[in-house]
């Protein structure tokens, strides 16, 4: 039960989290058109709708309550798409307000994630949308009465059967809402727009001023809403839509007394059917147009060709996968199989290899999603950046569609949104006037750009701003202390490589956004860890590039086996740098011993792998081993070892869980692989090996 | 004094722990040898006795933890139990296994001298005497005046 609790949770989040994303896209775009389209209003509708429904299901009281306001403040757009004709001022309103809203159920759905006690303060939110509505209510184009239900009901209480409004028409369809669902009269107009839809207009409805009355909700509490309907054929279509409208508690087709006096049906809509609905319509993929206030004769089933997966499962595929194509090589090379002449055998085999070959391809597939999620959120953070500090800016976005390892685009998202709000902050001119003295478009542009390369995808942000003043850059390390050698022996790229340096930030001020100098290194510190690297150009006055260079998926590494003593390891290609051999002479001792040797004009120190790990082997001496020159972040060292063996591309597995007490991650370890003959080897984390070999000196 | 308190404070502890399950049936305990002594497992927690299996050594680690092994594509460390219990390495026997274990959704493997077998224990375990190893959680006599000690899985695996 709690088990079930939990998922249908998990469903929950995922589907707000979806929802309130598409939101904000939406929103984001209607803000460029200054105006919102009638497919965008009516999928904000529908978002609102979904969510209020779910998150009521779920009892998450303040969320549904807010949603519902913006349903609502969205139904009288739809109704009279007034947006246009709003000032720019009051269309600014709407706007924060909207997005104000968003952040407000995205923070609260991540607490409901968090397990964190939800906060009930909603009411300045209904206010600010109250005043809202109030205000629009005072612009001169619009007609909306404001949604405030005030009681005043001239009409009593009336048996129903013995008390019809009066009408000419053969049929009487009476509907009765549920119990408190509200804002009746307007739940009225969607059937009435429904009923359109199918019959045409060859119908009347009591009360006939719904959308612009609210006080007939009271009556329609009361003696329900009629339609009146003169031919027969409609009724049925009619009963068609009544059925799947939504918050419908039941309804009865009634023939007119004052032509006969029959009850044809009763029918009775479960909650519970209602309450599926809403659920079918949270389920549906994102293209789904349906909504259960839209034309139900609209309401086309959808066909899923999108499930969600728990990550988890996925992992395990993936790791299933890696032991196939192990297993499979384990069996086609079977030294038992030398010397045999098997040619039903070997056929069979490079079938097996083939499939599995396959198999791992589709399942690394899996895994990958487009960036176009992450990309798109930065619209938002230019959006309110430009806001924020008055720059105008515009962000381009080029193959958002590139896919990488679901890992590494949650992991990119962090790093991208600094980089963005960098770009924002410290690259578009301050001031217009030095954009056009320099012959620049006064709008700034910032282009994420996605593609792909071979294993990596590249991804880039350009900024037309100002660019990076080098000698700023070098006056700011050198009071930082950042310096390592004399000034003038910076070439430009190891300067604009101070910058991704702990504790540099070149604004004066700390701003909101950026400037609190632990954000580059942090930035490239991200970049790293799911294997990426990270590198900078500039041009003074035209503008910066960054440029993130990204391993498609963490699982698999490219890596170098080498042996020491009879343990293998394997390095990571992107660490390696050269790897050489030395003569004796080539070694150089420092005072206290250590060994140190010189590659390309410096000196690098040497880390003999068999010392630092206390592997016993016969290769000791310098001459006998290999050097593997590696180099992760500003580390660079020589690892002494015996033998390579050679180059492959591994499947990661990480240690054991009870291994992690022992901080084994620290001893420079970063995970291990099943090496083809399935023996392991213990894949290394340089620049974690950096500080333990520190440490042991 | 304090000693005499805390002894008695962990007896009656023991007794609660221990009278749902204990009492209603007898629960099922895996016997190996380790240097002479026999231990208990409850069989719960035993997945299953491999005996060939090659280890890769791992660095800079306690020397009780022998390495890794690769088991069918999982990684499962494996813990020699004499040098857990500072007792000295045995030599390499064929007798010698490995049990793994599953704690937690854990996964370990403990290296053992002898596995012997499963028994039904209904006596009643006693807590030992000594804190000399914490996760022996309790002995126990079987008919044949063998005395079994009793492991905790979760305080092998927790404990360091």
């Amino acid at each position: 039960m709690n088990n079930g609790m939990e998922s249908m949770l998990d469903m929950f989040l995922f589907e707000t989290n979806t929802l309130l994303e598409q939101l904000e896209e939406i929103m984001l775009e209607s803000e460029k058109e200054k105006s919102f389209s009638t497919d965008s209003i009516n999928e904000i509708f529908r978002i609102m709708h979904t969510i209020k429904g779910s998150s009521a299901m779920m009892e998450f009281d303040s969320l549904a309550k807010l949603a519902h306001r913006i349903e609502d403040l969205f139904f009288i757009f739809r109704e009279n798409n007034c947006v246009e004709s709003f000032s720019e001022e009051l269309r600014t309103e709407l706007f924060n307000l909207m997005f104000r809203s968003n952040d407000f159920m995205r923070s609260q759905t991540e607490k409901i994630e968090n397990n964190e006690v939800l906060s009930d303060n909603i009411d300045q939110f209904i206010t600010d949308i109250n005043t809202f509505i109030e205000k629009m209510k005072g612009n001169p184009v619009e007609t909306v009465e404001p949604i405030v239900e005030t009681p005043i009901s001239d009409l009593k209480p009336k048996d129903i059967n013995t008390d019809l409004p009066e009408s000419d028409a053969a049929y009487l369809i009476q509907i009765f809402f549920d119990d408190g669902c509200g804002m009746e009269h307007l739940r009225a107009f969607m059937i009435k727009t429904a009923v359109k839809e199918v019959i045409g207009e060859d119908f009347t409805c009591i009360p006939a001023d719904i959308e612009e009355n609210s006080e007939t909700c009271n009556y329609i509490i009361d003696h329900g809403f009629f339609l009146c309907i003169q031919k027969e054929e409609f009724v049925e279509k009619v009963v068609q839509v009544l059925k799947e409208a939504l918050n419908v508690a039941s309804f009865e087709v009634i023939l007119n007394p004052n032509v006969k006096k029959a009850t044809i049906k009763t029918e009775k809509i479960e909650e519970t059917e209602v309450k599926e609905e809403i659920l079918q319509n949270t389920s549906s993929g994102d293209n789904a147009q349906k909504a259960g206030s839209k034309a139900p004769n609209h309401q086309t089933q959808t066909k899923q060709s999108i499930i969600s997966v728990n990550l988890s499962k996925l992992d395990s595929l993936m790791a299933i996968v890696g032991e196939i194509v192990i297993t499979e090589s384990m069996v086609t090379a079977s030294p038992e199989l030398k010397g045999l002449k098997l040619d039903n055998f070997t056929k069979s085999a490079r079938q097996l290899r083939k499939l599995t070959d396959e198999l791992q391809d589709i399942t690394m597939s899996i895994r990958m999603i487009p960036v176009s999620g992450v990309f798109n959120k930065m619209n938002r953070i230019v959006r309110d950046m430009c806001q924020k500090t008055n720059k105008d800016v515009r962000l381009t976005i080029i193959g958002e569609n590139t896919e990488l390892d679901k890992t590494i685009v949650d992991s990119i998202n962090d790093p991208l949104m600094h980089i963005v709000r960098n770009a924002m902050d410290h690259g578009i001119e301050e001031d217009v006037q030095d954009r056009i003295n320099l012959g620049k478009d006064t709008q700034g542009e910032i282009i994420l750009e996605a593609q792909h390369t071979g294993s990596d995808v590249i991804i880039t942000i350009t900024d037309d701003g100002t660019g990076v003043d080098t000698t700023k850059v070098l006056a700011k390390a050198k009071k930082n202390g950042l310096l390592t050698k004399p000034e003038s022996e910076y070439s430009k790229r190891e300067i604009l490589n101070l910058l991704l340096a702990p504790g540099f930030s070149t604004n004066e001020v700390v701003t909101e956004y950026s400037g609190r100098g632990v954000g580059m290194d942090v930035v490239k510190q991200n970049i790293e860890k799911v294997g990426g690297v990270i590198s900078i150009s500039s041009e003074l006055g035209e503008g910066t590039c960054i440029s993130l260079k990204i391993p498609l998926t963490m699982a698999i590494v490219d890596g170098m086996d080498v042996a020491v003593g009879n343990s293998i390891f394997t390095i990571p290609i992107t660490h390696i740098r050269q790897s050489f051999k030395v003569s004796k002479e080539d070694v150089i001792l420092d005072s206290m011993g250590n060994e140190i040797v010189e590659r390309m004009g410096n000196f690098y120190p040497i880390v003999r792998l068999h010392n630092l790990y206390n592997i016993s082997t016969q290769v000791v001496d310098v001459e006998d081993g290999i050097f593997v020159w590696v180099e992760s972040s500003d580390k660079s060292y020589c690892l002494f070892v015996d033998d390579l063996i050679g180059k492959q591309q591994v499947v990661v597995k990480p240690l054991p869980a009870y291994l992690n007490s022992f901080n084994i991650k620290d001893a420079g370890i970063a995970g291990c692989t099943i090496l083809g003959d399935g023996n392991i080897s213990i894949i290394l984390d340089i620049l974690n090996l950096h500080a333990a070999s520190m440490y042991a000196f | 004094m304090t000693n005499e308190l805390y002894a008695e404070k962990n007896i009656n502890e023991f007794d609660i722990d221990t009278l749902g399950t204990s009492n209603d049936n007898s629960k099922k305990y895996l016997t190996f040898i380790s240097d002479g002594l026999v231990f208990g497992i409850p069989i719960d927690n035993v997945i299953e006795i491999i005996t060939n299996h090659t280890v890769t050594m791992l660095p800079r680690v306690p020397d009780y933890v022998q390495g890794i092994i690769n088991l069918r594509g999982q990684i499962i460390p494996i813990i020699d139990i004499r040098l857990r219990m500072n007792k000295p390495a045995a030599e390499p026997s064929s007798s010698s296994c490995v049990i793994i274990l599953e704690v937690d959704s854990i996964a370990i493997g403990i290296l053992v001298d002898v596995v012997l077998q499963v028994f039904d224990i209904e006596n009643k375990v006693t807590p030992p005497p000594s804190k000399s190893q914490e996760f022996i959680s309790g002995m126990t006599t079987l008919a044949d005046g063998t005395v079994i000690f009793c492991m905790d899985c979760k305080l092998l695996v927790n404990s360091k």
